[in-house]
């Protein structure tokens, strides 16, 4: 293991985000010189490098024990403002490996789009955003790096400026995404007036328990902001429209980037600033907050998405659904202890990273070849495009659980975590058995998808289909990581509880 | 003589709540928009009230950051409802219903 000593740039810790954000400028720079080149091979170049560059550090930081407690522990940036630890580490590989898959499958997909440097630096930008959400550790900087991953989010969603649906997604994503923000913001004043501090430790400091009315309508506005990010009820509204309306490969980066650098800064945010013994004698148990909103959040998008005809707007409403399996990862939080369940649900955003972008790149092959939406649209693909629906049938049985493939893994280690939290708080029994329930539930819709892809006669014949080289590339990668994820389970476990030991105890 | 802590905290819960009645209400764009201006405005008075109350600076400087964002946050939001109206002829946000479930 390569000693690393990081005293004299303690400032490079911000490696991965850094990378993203002067990728992002590369392109800004590129289209300033050429502002009308629509060079796609160079522009995608451009992000795909940088964001595999961003990986790359990322994961070097983590085998050279960055943040770990043996080297030093987790490294205080600007005064606490940012911190690099395991977790942050972690989730900066999620957002990169997102960001990578995305970048080359919109070689394909935005084929035709006249603004290509504009699209992949906005990703990128967002990226950035999410990147840094993942070190956050003040009130401040989590709401800026909130809206640096929001605001590009909006323009990507509606960036198919004469599609009346991408525009549709796009006004309806930004007038929810504003509300909650300024919902989370007002959360972040109350915060900062029952404490008089937004850095997250100066805040555990602080509960004094003076203003408990103010701090209870904080904390739960600031919920209400976390709910938006990860899609959770009660601010999922946007998740199905977004989703449908936006261009496939962007619906597959909010849903797994985005999604997990909500979660980062939940786990954070709560864990770190109001640790649960001192909220409870507040009479602030959020815990119990989060048990009704998993249980609700995985009950809604599943049950949802059993009903849909649309192949999007199903996978949209799965993605709800997984929010609250991650969800169970702050309910099953208990006084002495939890970083079990909290690193379970670490370990499936990452899975969920792999295996719902994947999902979703394998639509956007799907609206590149132009076979149509529904459920029927999709009959007998397999015949002319087997490896992509082999892969499909990998993400689908994934997705659900079935025991090989890395989704299960990780569902399981929540459902261990939320039994062994249930010894001390029994209403965890009833998260346990929703995950299983709707687990179950949710294997009826995505084997529905499998079905009708390998089974089905085509409704009506189509013409022999292309297989365009970037999107078949990042769809192939995804279905191999999500197989080999599971020999590979052990380190990224160990990870994982590593990350979530150091938040909790 | 100063006024009290809560009277301020009163006036931003009151300027939240018509923002938030004007979300909640209106089907113009724009004025959807100006109603999230207000709940942003009302967390900068109580974010710079508290900081003048817990005489520390971190509430001002963050109320800056705030308003800057509210700004970029408007710019962005002023982009799609041009797209809006091109596409649909009208800023009323309840015309585009393309997608229901």
């Amino acid at each position: 293991m390569v000693v690393f000593d990081l005293s004299e740039w303690t400032w490079t810790a911000m490696g991965p985000a850094l990378v993203l954000a002067l990728t992002a400028l590369a392109l800004f720079v590129f289209d300033s010189i050429n502002p009308r080149s629509t060079n796609r091979p160079v522009v995608a170049g451009i992000a795909t490098v940088g964001s595999l560059a961003s990986l790359g550090v990322a994961v070097w930081y983590v085998l050279a024990g960055v943040g770990h407690p043996d080297t030093g522990g987790a490294i205080d940036l600007f005064g606490g403002q940012l911190v690099v630890d395991q977790m942050a580490l972690f989730f900066m590989i999620v957002v990169a490996v997102v960001t990578a898959l995305v970048s080359i499958a919109s070689y394909d997909y935005m084929r035709d789009h006249a603004y290509q440097a504009e699209y992949y630096s906005l990703m990128l930008l967002a990226a950035t955003g999410m990147s840094v959400m993942a070190a956050s550790n003040s009130l401040v900087t989590i709401f800026i790096a909130l809206e640096l991953a929001s605001l590009p989010s909006y323009a990507l969603v509606a960036i198919l400026k004469d599609n009346k649906g991408s525009v549709e997604a796009g006004l309806k994503y930004f007038l929810i995404g504003a509300l909650s923000s300024a919902i989370f913001v007002y959360g972040i004043s109350l915060v900062y007036g029952a404490t008089g501090h937004l850095q997250l430790e100066a805040i555990a400091a602080n509960l004094d328990g003076e203003y408990n009315g103010l701090l209870g309508v904080g904390v739960l506005m600031l919920i209400a902001g976390f709910a938006f990010k990860t899609a959770s009820v009660p601010f999922h509204f946007w998740a199905p429209e977004a989703y449908e309306g936006a261009p496939a490969p962007i619906s597959a980066f909010l849903s797994s980037a985005s999604k997990a650098a909500g979660f980062v800064i939940a786990f954070r945010v709560f864990t770190t600033a109001f640790p649960l013994e001192t909220m409870t004698d507040f009479g602030v148990d959020w815990a119990l907050a989060f048990i009704i909103l998993a249980i609700v959040t995985m009950t809604v998008g599943n049950f949802a998405a059993a009903t849909q005809n649309n192949v999007k707007r199903m996978l949209a409403y799965s993605s709800v659904g997984h929010a609250g399996y991650a969800l169970i990862g702050l309910a099953a939080l208990t006084v002495d202890g939890g970083e079990l369940v909290l690193g379970a649900a670490m370990m499936h955003l990452l899975v969920y990273g792999f295996m719902n972008t994947g999902a979703f790149l394998f639509v956007a092959l799907a609206e590149y070849w132009g076979v149509g939406r529904t459920f029927e649209d999709y009959n007998g693909l397999a015949r002319q495009a087997p490896i992509a629906c082999v892969a499909l049938a990998i993400f689908m049985f994934s997705l659900a659980g079935i025991p090989p493939f890395g989704g299960f893994w990780s569902k399981y280690f929540l459902f261990t975590g939320a039994l062994e939290a249930a010894t001390v708080n029994p209403a965890l029994l009833v998260v346990a058995a929703a995950l299983v329930v709707n687990s179950a539930l949710s294997l009826y819709y995505y084997s529905r998808l499998v079905k009708a892809v390998w089974i089905e006669d085509p409704v009506l014949e189509r013409e022999t289909l292309t297989q365009p080289a970037g999107l078949y590339a990042a769809i192939v990668a995804a279905a191999v990581v999500t197989v080999v994820i599971l020999p590979g389970f052990g380190p990224v476990a160990e990870l994982a509880y590593d990350a979530a030991a150091m938040l909790v105890g | 003589m100063t006024v009290g802590i809560e009277y301020y905290v009163l006036l931003s819960a009151a300027l939240f709540c018509i923002g938030l009645f004007g979300v909640l209400t209106r089907r113009n764009a724009l004025m959807f928009l100006m109603s999230v201006e207000l709940m942003l405005n009302a967390a900068n008075i109580n974010l710079i009230a508290f900081a003048f109350y817990h005489g520390n600076l971190t509430g001002q400087v963050f109320a800056l950051f705030t308003m800057a964002l509210a700004a970029a946050e408007v710019a962005v939001g002023l982009g799609i409802i041009l797209v809006l109206y091109r596409n649909f002829r009208d800023v009323d946000v309840t015309v585009p219903s393309a997608m229901r479930w």
